[in-house]
């Protein structure tokens, strides 16, 4: 132990403050390992050094994600993926689907990869850092890095690619990820493999934003017109593209000159769907090896059988179920708090979803998130509370309302249950289901109550800005708390995971209290291999890794 | 004769235009922003409302509709909003794909539904008869989705011995792509079997009570000659027409089989032009469609004039 301890001693010296406070809190048991993983990583420490830290307090190393699992593959082969069809022209300022995000990253790298256990990966960057206000972030730029034209990677094509997708005028879809976080003068090149960024408020969780959870940004050469990526597929890779065919699919190569550990597979080719049937009867026939992504409605067949393996990855994707904050009769929190009370929560994870998701608690920190306080009691169904406080509020003998969302995948069935569990207190909703496009530009915001879809984040941040702060740009809810932005300002600024952990449990709380917006649950992303290929890796936001894919 | 074909043309040429208006304007009325479609239910308004003028969908629409119809009449189909290239080369592909599936299935349900319908008819009230009857009805009432994924799990995952996908390599010579296009077939024919063997049928048992039938068989013609020279050849005359107008549906009906079988139809093409708001692309796939559609009316009409000699003797007078 002593020498554990000389060898603790010797890696706090050489950290900064932050970075020393996260080891404290590990060394404490604050922490626990998967969480100083993740919470290290955002402050800068590299995963040798973790490893090195968890050894010294006695542990072992383990940062693996969720995959299809299996023994090491061997190299060569082609794997064979089906993925939903791009909607679009795979331009990485304005790809916004799942199928185009896909089509980025097999041949494009971020400055760090969030994987399936949302730890935070070095890929591009080697390093980062921030001052101790954590409005200033600093990212060492691998050395050696070639893009797959020969042209060396500096931090010239970094700052290129963040100027050009942090530019308000432009059209990038990154946009909404860096609002009020980065303008394109706070870019800077520090030395040729350094770069600051110079964020307009601080922010703890600044390295999400950098990695591929922010799908979009891919770096790109210095100058180069993103409009012509379709063409070329440029990046710095372990695949190199051989075709691509638009509405059809594509094709990539190992990139022999990769910098990293070189890809498994010989190549792997990509068929586009238009649906999930389709790819989940591929599947079964042999004629694809890899199902990108699948939902349990419809989905149902793989989830038992033998010949394939689902991968299944946590994650905070969720539906959020508002209720105008300003509009009666839901102005009275305690009527709010009635509808959600009628909600039998483990039932409907079970029934829409097999399993395959956790409870809500009405706030949008997600158990998958480290800085979740799970200390705060889990809201169960509960009628004659539910209508007790109808009763308190002045509608004891129940009201009629109306239910807006989208026809997304279990989404209309959600709301069926919304509207049926509501009946039992005297609630009549009816509603309105719509495509999309409609639900989004009609009543997304303005109807009394509206469900939304947000897709899987590592950390809550976005989560607690535009749909719940007062001047919030997605707040379908209308809801407008002072004491609530107060709090999601002090959790986005908090650097060390005991303090997020601390305002968290004070916003649940209140959100508890408050629920202008219901969150019933937080489902897991599902992909599926056929059960004799391994090292098959999504991630919770949608993309597909197939590097260390190999088939027996 | 020759004056039949132009009145066919010219009635062709002015249904496309109608169609054309149809298109366009019906396209405006569909919800959602063409800018919206591509930057997402996110961007901020500003960034719409510039792509929208980059794109000129803010002009008046007899403007554009103006510009997009001399486009299309001079060979120039415009550029897909959601892709930004060129929408030709999509349209073009997929039609072709569009046509081969319909080739395979015409071939396939044709001669079958006919050969179905005379015999029927030759045993009208019998079991033979029955039986096409009900079975022709029950297939074509199955849906496409179901009756597809029934011979994908047959046919292509249990017995293993058809591709689920329609999609072959590049460069795939014509024997492996009909190989790829029949089991997408098999939806199509079910359904088409049932109708056009109805139609055979009905058109059988009327010349089979004609007198020029009777009188044919009261003269010692033996049977097979006046079922082949004298009754098929009438009552295959309305059979055709059914037929032709089967084409659309053909084409561009095929948005069910096309997303099952993973085939790249215009059905599909189009389907999903009018999800995203790609008008150039809607716009053209369904104009495209019109054309095949109003060329298969006219082969059908100009055979059906041969056929049936009073039709182009009719229009001559």
């Amino acid at each position: 132990m002593d020498e554990n301890q000389r060898r603790l001693d010797t890696i706090r010296g050489r950290r900064d403050e932050i970075e020393n406070h996260v080891i404290d809190e590990f060394v404490a048991g604050r922490l626990s390992r998967g969480d100083f993983l993740r919470r290290g990583a955002v402050v800068g420490l590299s995963l040798p050094m973790m490893a090195a830290i968890v050894a010294a307090c006695g542990g072992a190393n383990s940062s693996s994600s969720a995959s299809s699992g299996g023994a090491p593959g061997k190299p060569g082969g082609t794997i064979k993926a089906g993925i939903i069809t791009p909607s679009g022209a795979i331009d990485p300022v304005t790809v916004l689907d799942q199928g185009g995000l896909d089509m980025l990253a097999q041949t494009g790298e971020y400055l760090c990869l969030a994987n399936s256990k949302s730890q935070l990966v070095p890929v591009l960057a080697e390093s980062w850092s921030a001052n101790p206000a954590a409005n200033v972030w600093t990212f060492k730029i691998r050395q050696g890095v070639k893009f797959h034209n020969g042209q060396p990677l500096t931090a010239d094509d970094v700052v290129y690619t963040y100027k050009l997708q942090s530019d308000p005028k432009g059209k990038s879809n990154a946009l909404s990820a860096f609002n009020g976080i980065i303008v394109p003068s706070g870019v800077e090149k520090v030395d040729d493999f350094t770069v600051a960024f110079h964020l307009t408020a601080p922010d703890a969780n600044f390295p999400y934003v950098c990695s591929s959870e922010n799908y979009n940004m891919i770096i790109l050469p210095n100058n180069y017109d993103s409009s012509k990526w379709e063409g070329s597929f440029i990046g710095t890779g372990p695949f190199k593209l051989k075709s691509y065919t638009a509405k059809v699919g594509a094709s990539f190569v190992r990139n022999e000159a990769y910098w990293g550990k070189k890809a498994l597979p010989d190549a792997t080719e990509f068929t586009f769907y238009d649906a999930q049937q389709p790819q989940i009867l591929a599947l079964e026939a042999g004629t694809i090896d890899v199902v990108g992504q699948f939902s349990v409605q419809g989905g149902q067949a793989l989830l038992n059988n033998p010949k394939v393996t689902v991968i299944s990855v946590r994650s905070s994707a969720h539906r959020e179920l508002s209720m105008r904050n300003d509009q009666a009769p839901f102005t009275d929190p305690r009527v709010r708090q009635a509808v959600a009370l009628t909600l039998a929560r483990p039932d409907i994870v079970q029934g829409l979803f097999q399993g395959k998701a956790e409870l809500g608690n009405d706030s949008p920190f997600a158990p998958v998130f480290a800085s979740t306080d799970s200390s705060v009691p889990q809201r169960a169904q509960d009628l004659t509370k539910a209508k007790q406080l109808l009763q308190a509020a002045g509608h004891g003998s129940g009201f009629s309302t109306h239910l807006f969302t989208e026809t997304t995948q279990e989404m209309p069935a959600f709301a069926q249950i919304v509207k049926s569990s509501a009946a039992k207190i005297g609630v009549d909703i009816a509603l309105t289901i719509e495509s999309p496009d409609q639900y989004y530009s009609k009543d997304w915001l303005s109807g009394i109550m509206s469900m939304v879809d947000y897709g899987h984040r590592s950390v809550p941040n976005l989560f607690l800005q535009a749909p719940l702060q007062s001047k919030g740009t997605w707040n379908a809810a209308h809801f407008k708390n002072s004491q609530y932005d107060t709090l999601s300002a002090q959790y986005i600024a908090a650097l060390d995971l005991q303090s997020q952990r601390t305002v968290a449990g004070k916003i649940q709380n209140l959100l508890l209290e408050q629920t202008p917006v219901i969150y019933a649950y937080f489902y897991n992303y599902l992909a599926a291999s056929a059960s004799n290929v391994s090292g098959v890796e999504p991630t919770g936001i949608g993309h597909l890794f197939l590097f260390n894919a190999s088939k027996a | 004769m020759a004056l039949y074909i132009a009145k066919r043309v010219g009635y062709a040429l002015i249904t496309l235009w109608i169609l054309s208006l149809i298109v366009f304007f019906a396209g405006q009325v569909l919800p959602g922003d063409p800018a919206r479609s591509i930057l997402g239910q996110l961007a901020p308004q500003s960034a719409i409302n510039a792509l929208d003028h980059q794109l000129g969908v803010d002009r008046p629409l007899l403007t554009q509709y103006w510009d997009w119809i001399t486009g299309f009449v001079h060979g120039d189909m415009g550029n897909s909003y959601q892709f930004r290239a060129p929408v030709e080369p999509y349209i073009s592909a997929a039609l072709q794909h569009s046509l081969k599936l319909a080739a395979v299935a015409f071939v396939i349900v044709v001669p079958i539904s006919i050969l179905g319908g005379v015999v029927a008819a030759l045993n009208v009230g019998r079991a033979p008869d029955r039986i096409i009857t009900v079975l022709g009805l029950s297939a074509s009432t199955v849906p496409e989705f179901v009756s597809g994924i029934v011979v994908i799990i047959v046919f292509g995952i249990w017995l293993d011995v058809l591709p689920i996908s329609a999609s072959w390599s590049p460069g795939a010579s014509i024997p492996d792509q009909v190989y790829h296009l029949i089991l997408p077939s098999i939806p199509l024919v079910l359904i088409l079997f049932g109708y056009i063997a109805r139609m055979a049928r009905a058109g059988t048992v009327e010349a089979l009570d004609s007198d020029y039938a009777r009188t044919a068989v009261l003269k010692g013609l033996p049977r097979g000659v006046v079922i082949r020279r004298h009754v098929l050849r009438n009552s295959l005359v309305p059979t055709v027409t059914v037929i032709a107008t089967q084409t659309g549906y053909l084409i561009g009906g095929l948005v069910i089989v096309e997303t099952l079988f993973n085939y790249q139809g215009i059905g599909l093409l189009i389907y999903k032009a009018a999800q995203e708001k790609d008008f150039p692309m809607l716009e053209a796939g369904v104009l495209s469609i019109g054309i095949v559609y109003m060329v298969a009316t006219l082969i059908a009409d100009f055979v059906y004039s041969m056929l049936n000699p009073r039709i182009r003797f009719g229009a001559s007078e």
